[in-house]
């Protein structure tokens, strides 16, 4: 296991795409050391920016990072094994394009984290940014595969162009959640803000919360007892279910749990 | 001696209007024609304030001393390459060949580089990439358009000569003028109001009304239905633009994307199992659905209460989609009212560069873009940047407290014309001319149309155009480069040389 530990606080952005496992594989700890890194402009090496230290008794996790790592910017990203852990809140872009393994987040995480991964777990224990599973700029390709889940509250964008995978929210999220998502589950147990799901086509959200304000592109399709979340969870309901985004033709489904949401009452009238 | 230059163009606004008539007299604007009152305010008194900018100026015992310009460029370059991040805001009121250069300036630094687009129309620019946009030049439609949609902007003050110039109020070849129906209106309301006063007077003690504690949205009048130009106005509160229209939807702050989506619904033909959207019923929203269908040409023109409220660049997003819609009935197009006169210069020009419009970064060596990483106020707002050129643009009047708070932990670079909020907080401040008065140059119109802008008269000695006091400190930059390099290799022989001897 290799233990890193920042050596001083950062002033401007690090960018180190080295701290991932595959990267680290094969490595002694002298050439880790070595490994490039970005502050700002400036090129430096990883030995310069962080204290560096080998466990040989222990395997996994891979790496621990412990210390604010909140200026740090894509750990793990492209990641294909392995396991990182994060004791401390951690930058944006991380596990991008994660292909496999895992990241713990003992922390809060910023935004873009877990952007168009494909496969694997990520598991923040804090708070998730905006664009948490949300695709960069001007792609539309967002998360395929894997599973986040956010014990915190997560920002805006969370999930959009979602084409496959689960997300699982404890806490609250923000608007525009799932936009644009033609598969997979979104999961929020606490209440979601307004616009949830614009331009969905498929795929499913499922909030126990209370719904700020539904978009008026959905319309009324039936009341559920339950609804499966993956696997491995299955949530009771009464759940009012919601198709749209109409004005897309989609056939998304919001499902919107009847006890915490009375103001969607008046919908009923149309069943 | 007096001159009359005909045909000027506006440094003010994206509508570069360009028939200006202005009168020079020794070498100073006394008179202009056809200019609204925002360019009149400018380029007839504001550009000879006494708040002028001489000489260039570096802050020394926490007071700005005049220096020299070889002293201020030195310096300025100094803290640019020793800073391992720096920002370079501004650009927008800046001629293209200036952004030009300092595109080359940023790549050279390896800085970020945002431009004031990214506190105006960014979300526009953001939604175009992720849906595109039909779009149309200013002049197709003026001569075509018959149903004219301003969405949360009022160009009545902000952009006086857009609805006279491109929209409502002029000749064009297949549309004609609506302002004698204007006038007619005006006229109307002032003996109407003559009248209600006269009853009041005859009534032995005046009540006034209550004041409706909520928006009342008005029914879309029978006049929407006849033929010729028509204007609707969405907004949150009554604008000077909305008095001149024939129908004012005021929304509740905040909804317009929830209008937008059920707007998108009706023109797809769908039923919605909701009566009021944003406080707007939807029997009226058919109406001007109805309105919008059976155009022959429309233009949506939007403004910052769409880009900057909640939702932002999801808001312009959901228009375009709404536009994509309508335009599978009929011809519909939609425009972005852009504010500084070249915000649209700066993104063409930094997308032609770089490929990207703004929120760059070139800390890698390449081009990245990330709106919310990049853009200024976020940089600023984490305290990402370790020094700041701020260059034809005031963020020090604009910019949020913990923002400028920030900024201020480092060293701040100005090059404006005048004493503004920033070039009063500069650690190193230069002066400049006026672009578009007494600096030549190319600006992009709101429409991505470009048009040169004209020297009217001569700058006050020792004054220098923006683009060549940044290409004098690309040059000193790369000099300070060259000589830390060398220096870097020769202590790198040095100990080369000592391990051989070892």
């Amino acid at each position: 296991m290799i233990t890193i530990t920042p050596k001083r606080i950062f002033d401007v952005p690090i960018q180190a795409t080295c701290i991932n496992a595959d990267v680290f594989t094969g490595k002694t700890l002298e050439e880790i050391k070595k490994l490039p890194i970005t502050e700002g402009k400036e090129n430096l090496i990883l030995d310069e920016a962080f204290n560096i230290s080998e466990d040989t008794a222990v395997e996994t996790p891979n790496i621990t990072l412990i210390g604010d790592f909140s200026k740090v910017k894509r750990i793990g990203q492209g990641m294909k094994t392995g396991e990182i852990i994060i004791n401390g809140n951690v930058g944006m872009h991380t596990g991008e394009k994660l292909a496999g393994g895992k990241i713990i987040v003992n922390g809060n995480s910023d935004g873009w984290t877990g952007s168009e991964m494909k496969k694997g777990i990520i598991e923040i224990h804090g708070d998730a940014g905006d664009y948490t599973a949300s695709p960069f700029r001007g792609t539309c390709t967002g998360m395929k595969g894997g599973l986040i889940t956010v014990d915190g509250n997560v920002g805006s964008n969370v999930g959009c162009y979602l084409q496959g995978g689960t997300i699982k929210i404890k806490g609250s999220a923000g608007r525009f959640l799932g936009h644009r998502m033609t598969d997979g589950t979104i999961y929020v147990e606490k209440d979601c803000a307004s616009r949830a799901g614009p331009f969905m086509t498929g795929g499913k959200i499922i909030i126990t919360g209370a719904v700020e304000l539904l978009m008026p592109t959905f319309t009324i399709d039936s009341i559920k007892p339950k609804v499966k979340v993956d696997a491995n969870l299955t949530v009771q309901g009464p759940f009012y279910v919601f198709l749209g985004d109409i004005a897309e033709r989609g056939t998304g489904k919001i499902f919107a749990l009847k006890a915490t949401n009375p103001a969607l009452v008046s919908y009923e009238k149309y069943l | 001696m007096v001159e009359i230059i005909k045909s000027v163009v506006c440094p003010i606004c994206g509508c570069l209007c360009d028939d200006l008539e202005v009168t020079v007299e020794n070498n100073e604007i006394v008179k202009m024609k056809n200019g609204c009152a925002v360019c009149e305010a400018k380029m007839v008194h504001g550009y000879k304030s006494e708040e002028r900018i001489l000489e260039p100026h570096i802050r020394k015992d926490g007071k700005l001393v005049p220096v020299s310009m070889d002293e201020a460029i030195y310096k300025a370059a100094q803290i640019l390459t020793d800073a391992k991040y720096p920002l370079l805001f501004g650009w927008t009121s800046s001629a293209s060949e200036t952004q030009h250069v300092g595109v080359e300036l940023a790549e050279e630094l390896g800085c970020a580089l945002d431009n004031c687009c990214s506190v105006c129309h960014g979300p526009s620019v953001m939604a175009i990439q992720e849906i595109g946009i039909p779009t149309a030049t200013l002049g197709q439609i003026r001569h075509r358009a018959d149903l004219l949609v301003y969405w949360a902007c009022d160009p009545w003050s902000a952009h006086p000569r857009h609805v006279e110039r491109y929209t409502a109020f002029t000749d064009g070849r297949f549309e004609k003028s609506e302002f004698k129906e204007y006038v007619q209106k005006l006229k109307g309301k002032a003996s109407q109001k003559k009248v209600e006063a006269a009853i009041r007077r005859t009534q032995v003690r005046y009540q006034p009304s209550p004041r409706p504690q909520a928006a009342v949205v008005e029914a879309p009048p029978q006049s929407l239905a006849r033929d010729g130009r028509k204007m609707v106005v969405f907004d949150v509160r009554k604008t000077m633009t909305a008095e001149v229209a024939d129908y004012f939807v005021q929304v509740e702050p905040n909804s317009d994307y929830e209008i937008f989506g059920a707007m998108r619904c009706l023109v797809n033909d769908q039923e919605l199992d909701v009566d009021k959207v944003g406080g707007v019923p939807v029997d009226y929203l058919k109406e001007v659905v109805d309105v919008m269908v059976n155009a022959n040409f429309g233009a949506i023109f939007f403004g910052l209460g769409l880009t900057q409220s909640v939702g932002r660049f999801r808001n312009i997003e959901i228009a375009i989609a709404m536009t994509r819609d309508l335009n599978r009935k009929t011809k519909f197009v939609i425009s972005p009212m852009r504010g500084h006169f070249n915000v649209t210069g700066a993104n063409t020009v930094f997308a032609w560069q770089t490929g990207y419009p703004f929120a760059l970064d070139f800390s890698q060596g390449y081009p990245q873009y990330n709106p919310g990483e990049f853009t200024a106020n976020d940089l600023l707002r984490r305290g990402d940047n370790d020094a700041t050129l701020v260059i034809s643009a005031d963020p020090g009047a604009h910019f949020p407290k913990k923002s400028i708070q920030n900024m201020m932990k480092h060293p701040l670079i100005t090059i404006n014309p005048d004493w503004n909020a920033i070039s009063r907080l500069g650690d190193v401040v230069f002066p400049a001319q006026w672009c578009g008065i007494e600096q030549a140059g190319t600006a992009y119109r709101m429409d991505s149309i470009a048009i040169s802008l004209k020297k009217v008269v001569e700058a006050p000695k020792g004054v220098p155009p923006d683009e060549e006091i940044i290409r004098r400190i690309l040059e000193e930059v790369r000099v300070i480069k060259t000589q830390k390099n060398k220096k870097e290799e020769e202590k790198g022989q040095g100990q080369q040389n000592l391990e051989k001897k070892m």
